[in-house]
């Protein structure tokens, strides 16, 4: 359901040309629970960019869905990624002005989604996180576990088959992270394809599949250990 | 979706609250700048007479002798008639209306000897003035067509005379002292303040309407002076007012009222004929001798109501509006910069960049329209200063419906290209910068 095959990714400017991505190749079934790890600037957050279509590439080709990414124009990906994608950010990346209920409102807004409806996927998407009696608060109002929760009832509020999620628990805690990653897994476990950037290593592990990117390129890895224990070293 | 944006726009008002202020400033500036001048501008060349502007029509001659032109005007013609021409053209009946037209003045003498006499500017004209016009009456009516033929001391006053004279009471019947004369007043009129003036140009075009009108038949008899303009061309004795009647002099105005096109051809045949006659008597004997018609709004271009320098200050008042909006978009740009993170934010949730332009439109629009609001008050007190300037512009300085709904327009149709660079700037930014480093 998602399929990369050779896709580039080069950021130029005047002086130096920057290769993210090179021949990275790779294929996600639906339901599974991928971690991608790497280290700092091996291209994690330009794949993650690229599967959300924020990015554009430069060669290859990415089939989502049994469609051509390439093919689509602006309106058609941000149909597509409304539709099929959540996000999660480190930052959690709330609208500090919208209060929960409006925050999670937003992609439901561009879905087009009549208000009944709308009311009805946020008072289910927070009750789902546990949330659901703090609609009217701000984010400011919240800890960051909160926001972070806020912000999966945000991505989870449409439906979507995808959840892109980029350093989740990288803002919090050990016991916040601990609750956002438990979440992050009964999610993945009521059917929806997740993909998590990480660095933690303890996180990785939990995930059913492992990819490694090192300079650009993707190492698809069944037996995790030599890995994990390399990037706790 | 445009409620929704309307709220976000709200939200963003309250978030950079400075900036929005200064854009609304700078918009409302120039708004106001620009619609007090637009108002005098528009105004003065506003039909004063839709329903008829195309049907009422000045006759102009050019009657000078040879190389004795000495008109102000770009095609030499003169202003206005000589009285000889004014009383042979009268003899026409193709014109469904026509009246003589002069301006002249009275001293008033009202029976009340708790007033004082003061003078007066009156018109001397033909019945058909009032209904050619579309004057109307509040007590009686215009005097008998006959009165155009033998004259009798009549006279039709307005309502700022009957108040001041008779407190407002009907006084149709009641007699005014204008000179050392009596004259039966037989009809008040309502009100009546066309702008510009266009009935008679020569004599400023928005100076105040008289309030006495007296029939022009009245002239041979009682002599009555003109307190408009008198060129002459023809070195000429004038020793009477006989003499004046039978000059060449030009002072007198005629307005003829034509309502299809056939008897506008018609009566253009019948001019034509006219100065082909008064060449055979050698009375015009300028190979240029012609006759010419023109209806209020041409005659309104002809004597350049809105003059060339109105225009131009026009054109510095948009100039004004346009450095004020070329300040809005720097202040846009930053404003709408500010918000690049949300931009991303919303584009990882499936906004279109069409989608990020447009709500970015609205804010713009809305900003636009306060201010428009702005500068329609600011207006206001741009037209109250020109009102205590110049007091001839007393008629040109309020702003009907239209020009206020022309004031929206600008100010929405403004922002609205002003924002168009700051909003296409905001919906290209690449999400994907912002979501990793918020």
């Amino acid at each position: 359901m998602l399929k990369m095959n050779n896709i580039k990714k080069v950021f130029r400017t005047d002086l130096v040309e920057t290769h993210a991505l090179r021949d990275f190749s790779l294929e996600v079934s639906e339901g599974e629970f991928v971690a991608v790890t790497g280290p700092s600037g091996s291209g994690k957050t330009t794949f993650l960019n690229i599967t959300g279509m924020l990015e554009t590439f430069d060669g290859g080709n990415y089939i989502l869905d049994e469609q051509d990414v390439s093919r689509l124009n602006d309106k058609q990906r941000s149909r597509l990624r409304n539709e099929k994608i959540g996000f999660i950010f480190q930052s959690f990346n709330l609208i500090p002005d919208l209060n929960l209920f409006d925050n999670v409102d937003v992609p439901l807004r561009y879905r087009g989604f009549k208000a009944k409806e709308r009311k009805e996927r946020i008072e289910h998407a927070l009750e789902r996180v546990g949330l659901s009696a703090r609609l009217k608060h701000l984010p400011s109002q919240l800890s960051g576990g909160q926001q972070q929760r806020v912000a999966i009832a945000r991505a989870l509020a449409g439906e979507p088959r995808f959840l892109l999620a980029d350093e989740p628990t990288g803002n919090l805690d050990s016991l916040m992270a601990r609750q956002v990653m438990q979440l992050l897994e009964e999610i993945n476990q009521q059917g929806t394809t997740i993909i998590m950037v990480t660095h933690d290593a303890e996180l990785a592990r939990r995930a059913q599949r492992n990819i490694h990117i090192v300079d650009g390129q993707v190492s698809d890895y069944q037996d995790l250990q030599p890995v994990l224990d390399v990037i706790e070293a | 979706m445009l409620k929704y944006y309307l709220k976000l726009s709200w939200l963003s008002i309250k978030r950079t609250p400075m900036l929005t202020l200064l854009m609304v400033c700078a918009i409302g500036l120039g708004i106001s700048v620009t619609m007090t001048v637009l108002t005098v501008n528009y105004l003065m060349g506003k039909d004063p007479i839709p329903s008829k502007s195309g049907e009422l029509f000045h006759v102009q001659l050019y009657t000078y002798g040879p190389g004795q032109n000495n008109a102000q005007t770009d095609d030499g013609f003169p202003y206005q008639l000589t009285y000889p021409d004014v009383m042979n053209l009268h003899e026409s009946d193709i014109p469904t209306r026509k009246t003589r037209s002069l301006a002249t003045g009275f001293s008033v003498i009202p029976d009340s000897p708790e007033q004082t006499p003061f003078m007066e500017s009156a018109r001397a004209i033909d019945a058909d003035f009032f209904a050619m016009f579309k004057i109307p009456f509040i007590f009686g009516n215009v005097w008998d067509a006959n009165v155009d033929k033998s004259a009798r001391q009549v006279v039709v006053i307005g309502k700022s005379l009957n108040d001041r004279l008779f407190k407002g009471e009907n006084s149709v019947g009641k007699e005014l002292n204008l000179n050392t004369s009596k004259y039966t007043i037989v009809g008040v009129i309502d009100d009546w303040q066309p702008a510009p003036r266009f009935y008679d140009l020569n004599n400023g075009s928005f100076n105040d309407t008289e309030v006495i009108f007296v029939p022009f038949s009245l002239l041979p008899v009682l002599e009555l002076p003109s307190w408009g303009n008198n060129n002459g061309w023809k070195t000429e004795t004038i020793n009477s007012y006989q003499d004046k009647l039978r000059s060449e002099i030009m002072w007198v105005q005629y307005w003829v009222e034509l309502n299809t096109p056939a008897q506008v051809e018609e009566y253009r045949d019948y001019l034509a004929a006219y100065i082909d006659q008064q060449k055979q008597f050698e009375r015009f004997q300028d190979e240029k001798a012609a006759a010419k018609l023109n209806n209020v709004i041409q005659w309104m271009e002809y004597n350049e109501v809105v003059s060339d320098d109105s225009s131009i200050l026009v054109g510095l008042s948009f100039m004004f509006l346009a450095v004020c909006m070329i300040n809005t978009i720097g202040l846009l740009l930053s404003k709408f910069l500010k918000r690049a993170p949300e931009v991303g934010v919303r584009r990882a949730l499936g906004a279109s960049r069409k989608e990020i332009f447009v709500q970015h439109l609205v804010d713009v629009s809305l900003i636009g329209l306060a201010g428009g609001l702005l500068g329609l008050a600011l207006g206001q007190l741009g037209l109250l200063g020109v009102k205590e300037l110049y007091s001839s512009y007393e008629q040109l300085v309020y702003m009907d419906t239209t020009l206020v709904l022309i004031a929206i327009a600008i100010a929405l149709g403004s922002s609205l290209i002003a924002g168009l660079y700051p909003a296409w700037e905001i919906c290209r930014t690449n999400p994907s910068v912002y979501l990793k480093t918020q």
